[in-house]
């Protein structure tokens, strides 16, 4: 069956004059950061505004009796103390929307029942954050513990302690909250006709966003106008306002989201969470602001994580290297709640499945609570979980089929004759550079030279992705961004958006769209703070959308503002509007780009000289648009094309490991990246720049360390190995390939998580290359690459998988021991 | 954050009186590298401090008659990278200057380490090590104590409540003929998973007349491997010697029997390799 599919030409008119798109423009946010003058949520400062702090669950999991907060209530300077008692039948559980649970399993405090280490039990308001903290301790909380899970694989068992009680999963009340599932080909049949089938057991870690700005909000409701404000450090200031409002049950227009500076999120601040509900109930209480920010430790146990996964992977070739099928199965631990963790999995699968179109698909996930941090969105959506297996058995098949690493990707890499070209898992390719960034990488690293000329403990690894740019979510039928723009009387624009910039250099970008359409300067335009009061509904900053869905409406908004400011020209000067041009901060005649009409005097007709307007001008300079991308909900066999479009990332890695020590050093790094159209060269690198410490992070030393009580051993920045500065090598080898989206009409892909995906993979990947272990769970640590090796010299071998060649390694080895997933196709509705 | 009350005494005296009187709420602090960050946590709640940042004497350094280094208590690593020590007492610079980031080297002291005595600090293994000692002053008088046995089995430091450590003195340049101090860390401001001092004295053949090995991070408190310095003495060593006294520091400090978790198989294995690499940097220095 042949399908015709759309192709979208692009919008936008060639460029006259020098452009600002494509430039490395100067930050416009950087001044405010260097020195030091940014605010952020925990400068805010409101006349009377108290301080709260929440008192925390110390066990994982536990029959919760009682709260009693009177003492609270009688410490000096205390305001005031809640509870999840207080709350029942007064605030609404969230959680349900994105989840496409009918009942939301999310609530401020713990009523009775606590789940994990950190969840919320009390909290208190006083004049004082000390005179608060001093409060909670002597909060009285009575319970009875509970047997702890922490493996996911344990939360399948059907005699394993159930977390969420009470509430009805499709699937019934087990640890299991959600399947996931794809059917795409015959998976039999591939298996059948393989020539090798290559299968591993891998563990992936839980990672931390670990953004240096903390969590927090300060909440203000005025007991007069019956106004809810709240300043909160969140990437979506609408999800915030629409389930804070639906939470405490008041209308949408009386809650009104605010965001000051946000020190990045990188997934982990896209939802509302209980501490907005907690300041704002109390501030509602009191009538008095509410400062009310996490500490690091809190961040770490309650924030969002990285979800973990279990995965049984299997890789389908024929001789000639041709991938023919993948099946897994997964173990998705989303911890003890979670808003977005179903959705990673069936994103970072889907999309992970690229950059090959493999013909046969077939995945079965448990999705599955346990007693630990919430689990959701990171930097990557599910994508680095999925490409770490799927790359490494890519090597491993490559090995055995004795065809070069590098020679299988490119083999099986997308790569149509022509655009746009629909995969088999259904994503829809608008164009892609991954061949040649494949190619490009190699060489950057030497590739051939170094596989040829072996030096001891020293190799060589790949890793390929592909990145959605925005995506629709299964559980979310929209994908859109919004811009308003307003040509100020003097000739400036303010930029309206409720897309909060939290690194993406929105400021930035987006004068540099609207000063090629406009004709404005740089310097002339403005980005309005995000406040739900005053900007046009969006859905905020995540899912590398920013420049192409962000950015596309602001084009978009800023060629219908480009109408208006020439349609008043022409009437001025009377001239044709086809003859007019914009630029230097005028409308002329074109040819003249020293006369015409200054954008300044433009707009000064609009406001206080509408004699000068058009007759049936309607008196105005702002224009506003809105773009929601052309993407597809997911199928019941898993496939759709659900973003956009596909940015591409190809990463090649040089190690060296230490024999003696086992630390692994990134001596050389290569990364090819088709990010599209580049707004802004700098604004792009820096992304890439931040993904790879991420990814870096990810395969060498982050991970959430718990005991086998529940208990948080890295909820620090001391205990946690995230990676400085100190620890990265210098990135130089770093190429754009651009393949320009047709889709979008700038051109643009996603920037922000390409540079995240393939790193744990090609690092894995020169490991082996480098001393024969093969890496199947994540970090890397100097303690267990040490371990490998002695393992390795012990039994006289070559290879060595890691751990599951290790004697103390429990799980299961082979395919034929391989858990049955425990969805079947009977009574499942989504089939 | 408790609340607290500051106290900055500008005499030792002053300062062991104002400890003595205020009893077990008062804690003195020097840098606060360490205690202001329990502070913050509420591990520790003392309600007065005792400052002693503006005791002149417990700053600074000086060579004994008698040739010791002696090092004020309240003397900053920042201080120690900048001092001029000669010989083999410039390792104490070399261990200064790669522990901790920059603010903690800046305003961290070499005494605080000492007391804070966290197995996985450098200072407390360098000064067993390398045969140092300390000096306390308290209402009850002032001691010395070797610095081996300053630190408790169990974790702390043997010193009483009140009772200030005030200098700590390093022996003469003649005690060693070469030192070293190597450590393992994951990332560079990490405190250490394993760290091991070597000090030796060659005789007039080249043979070790005398040396030391200490294992810091293994334990509550550093650990002297009194058998595999032992079997240094009288000999030559090549490098397969070497290697054979780093297997056995390995068996010595953590044998098999106590390496049961993963984490403490890793730090065996350091600790052969961390031997290894200090006896011979060590011998390096003696010999050339």
């Amino acid at each position: 069956m042949t399908e015709t599919l759309p192709r979208t030409r692009r919008q936008t008119n060639p460029p006259a004059a020098r452009k600002l798109v494509g430039q490395s423009m100067p930050r416009k946010e950087d001044l405010a950061l260097l020195t030091g003058t940014a605010r952020f949520i925990d400068d805010i400062r409101l006349p009377g505004m108290l301080y709260a702090k929440i008192l925390r669950s110390s066990t994982a999991h536990a029959r919760l009796n009682r709260v009693d907060t009177s003492k609270a209530l009688q410490q000096p300077g205390v305001h005031a103390a809640l509870c999840g008692q207080d709350l029942l039948g007064k605030v609404k559980p969230w959680g349900d929307m994105m989840q496409d649970l009918l009942v939301g399993d999310h609530f401020p405090f713990a009523t009775d029942k606590i789940m994990y280490e950190g969840q919320e039990i009390a909290a208190v308001v006083a004049d004082t954050k000390y005179q608060a903290l001093d409060a909670l301790e002597v909060i009285e909380v009575d319970y009875d513990q509970l047997p702890v899970l922490v493996d996911p694989e344990k939360a399948i068992s059907p005699d394993a302690p159930v977390i969420q009680e009470g509430i009805s999963y499709e699937f019934g009340d087990g640890n299991i909250f959600d399947r996931y599932r794809v059917r795409v080909g015959d998976i039999e049949e591939t298996e059948r006709g393989a020539d090798l089938v290559v299968r591993q057991r891998f563990t992936s870690n839980r990672q931390a966003g670990a953004a240096l700005d903390p969590h927090g909000c300060v909440a203000s409701y005025d007991s007069f106008t019956g106004n809810l404000t709240i300043y909160s450090s969140t990437q979506s200031i609408f999800m915030v306002r629409d389930i804070l409002a639906d939470t405490l049950q008041i209308p949408r227009n009386r809650v009104r989201v605010i965001v000051p500076d946000v020190g990045a999120g990188f997934g982990s601040k896209a939802q509302m969470f209980a501490h907005e509900v907690i300041a704002s109930v109390l501030s509602m209480q009191l009538g008095r602001p509410v400062h009310l920010v996490l500490g690091r430790g809190e961040i770490f146990r309650a924030g969002t994580c990285r979800t973990g996964q279990v995965r049984y992977a299997e890789l389908f070739l024929k001789r000639d290297g041709r991938i023919t099928g993948y099946r897994d199965y997964v173990v998705h631990n989303c911890g003890a709640m979670s808003l977005w963790g179903n959705q990673v999995i069936h994103i970072g699968t889907n999309v992970g499945m690229l950059p090959y179109p493999i013909p046969n698909v077939h995945v079965d996930a448990d999705i599955v609570h346990t007693n630990t941090a919430p689990a959701g969105p990171l930097r990557g959506f599910g994508i680095p979980q999925m490409i770490f297996a799927k790359e490494q058995l890519v090597d491993v098949a490559a090995e055995q089929l004795g065809i070069d690493p590098l020679e299988l990707r490119a083999r099986n890499v997308v790569r149509p004759e022509t655009f746009p070209y629909r995969t088999p898992m259904g994503q829809v390719i608008d164009s892609t550079s991954i061949y040649d960034c494949l190619h490009k990488c190699g060489e950057a690293i030497d590739w051939e030279r170094k596989r040829a000329e072996r030096v001891p403990y020293e190799g060589v690894g790949l890793g390929v992705s592909m990145k959605y740019t925005s995506c629709r979510h299964p559980s979310f039928d929209t994908d859109l961004s919004a811009v308003r723009l307003r040509l100020e009387t003097d000739g400036t624009v303010t930029i309206f958006s409720s897309d909060v910039s939290h690194g993406q250099s929105h400021a930035t970008f987006l004068a540099q769209v609207v000063g090629d359409v406009l004709g404005v300067g740089f310097e002339k335009v403005n980005l309005a703070q995000p406040d739900s009061a005053t900007s046009p509904f969006g859905l905020g900053t995540f899912a590398s959308r920013a420049a192409a869905v962000l950015g596309t409406a602001c084009r978009q908004a800023a060629e219908r503002l480009r109408e208006k400011v020439v349609t008043i020209a022409a009437h001025v000067l009377e001239a044709s509007p086809e003859d007019l041009e914009t630029g230097n901060d005028r409308v002329y005649v074109r040819g003249l780009p020293d006369s015409g009409l200054y954008l300044e005097n433009l707009a000064s007709y609009a406001a206080y000289r509408t004699h000068q307007l058009p007759p049936g001008f309607e008196p105005t300079l702002e224009s506003v648009a809105t773009y929601d991308t052309p993407t597809e909900r997911e199928a019941p066999d898993g496939s759709g094309n659900l973003s956009v479009t596909y940015s591409s990332a190809a990463h090649a890695a040089h190690v060296r490991v230490d024999p003696d020590t086992g630390r692994v050093t990134v001596v050389d790094y290569a990364m090819a990246h088709d990010t599209g159209v580049v707004i802004n060269p700098l604004v792009v690198e820096g992304q890439h720049q931040g993904g790879f410490l991420m990814g870096i992070g990810m395969a060498l030393g982050e991970d959430y360390v718990y005991d086998e009580d529940g208990h948080l051993l890295s909820a620090s920045f001391k205990d946690y190995q995230a990676p400085y500065a100190t620890e990265l090598p210098e990135l130089t080898k770093i190429y754009e390939i651009p393949a320009p989206s047709l889709t979008i009409p700038g051109g643009q892909k996603g920037a922000g998580e390409s540079g995240a995906g393939p790193v744990p993979a090609a690092i894995a990947n020169a490991v082996y290359d480098a001393t024969g272990v093969r890496f199947t769970a994540l970090p890397i640590t100097p303690e267990r690459m040490l371990l490998a090796l002695k393992e390795k010299e012990r039994q006289g071998v070559d290879t060595l998988r890691f751990p599951d060649d290790m004697p103390d390694f429990t799980g299961p080895r082979t395919h034929q021991e391989w858990p049955e997933p425990t969805a079947s196709d009977e009574g499942d509705i989504l089939l | 954050m408790k609340a607290f009350t500051f106290l900055a005494p500008e005499a030792l005296d002053e300062a062991v009186a104002l400890l003595d009187r205020h009893g077990r709420d008062a804690r003195p602090i020097a840098g606060g590298q360490s205690l202001l960050l329990a502070m913050k946590d509420r591990i520790a709640r003392p309600s007065v401090l005792v400052s002693l940042a503006g005791l002149a004497d417990l700053r600074g350094w000086r060579y004994s008659p008698s040739g010791e280094l002696e090092i004020g208590a309240a003397t900053t690593y920042a201080a120690l990278i900048s001092a001029q020590f000669g010989g083999w007492h410039g390792e104490i610079s070399a261990v200064a200057a790669d522990l901790a980031d920059r603010p903690v080297r800046t305003m961290g002291t070499i005494g605080g380490a000492l007391c804070q005595a966290d197995p996985r600090f450098d200072m407390p293994a360098l000064a067993v090590g390398l045969g140092a000692s300390v000096d306390t002053a308290s209402a009850g008088g002032a001691r010395t104590i070797p610095a081996a046995e300053l630190f408790a089995a169990s974790g702390g430091t043997v010193l009483g409540p009140g009772e200030i450590l005030t200098t700590v003195r390093f022996p003469t340049l003649g005690a060693f003929s070469g030192v070293a101090f190597e450590k393992f860390r994951q990332r560079v401001f990490d405190a250490a998973v394993v760290s091991a001092v070597c000090g030796l004295r060659l005789d007039a053949d080249a043979r070790v007349a005398d040396a030391r090995i200490v294992l810091g991070a293994v334990a509550q408190a550093p650990v002297i491997a009194q058998r595999t310095g032992r079997q240094m003495t009288g000999r030559t060593l090549t490098e397969h010697d070497i290697a054979e006294l780093g297997a056995a520091a390995m068996e010595e400090v953590l044998p098999v029997s106590q390496a049961m978790s993963s984490f403490h198989r890793y730090q065996r294995e350091l600790v052969g390799v961390l031997v290894r690499r200090a006896i011979t940097r060590a011998l390096d220095q003696a010999r050339s």
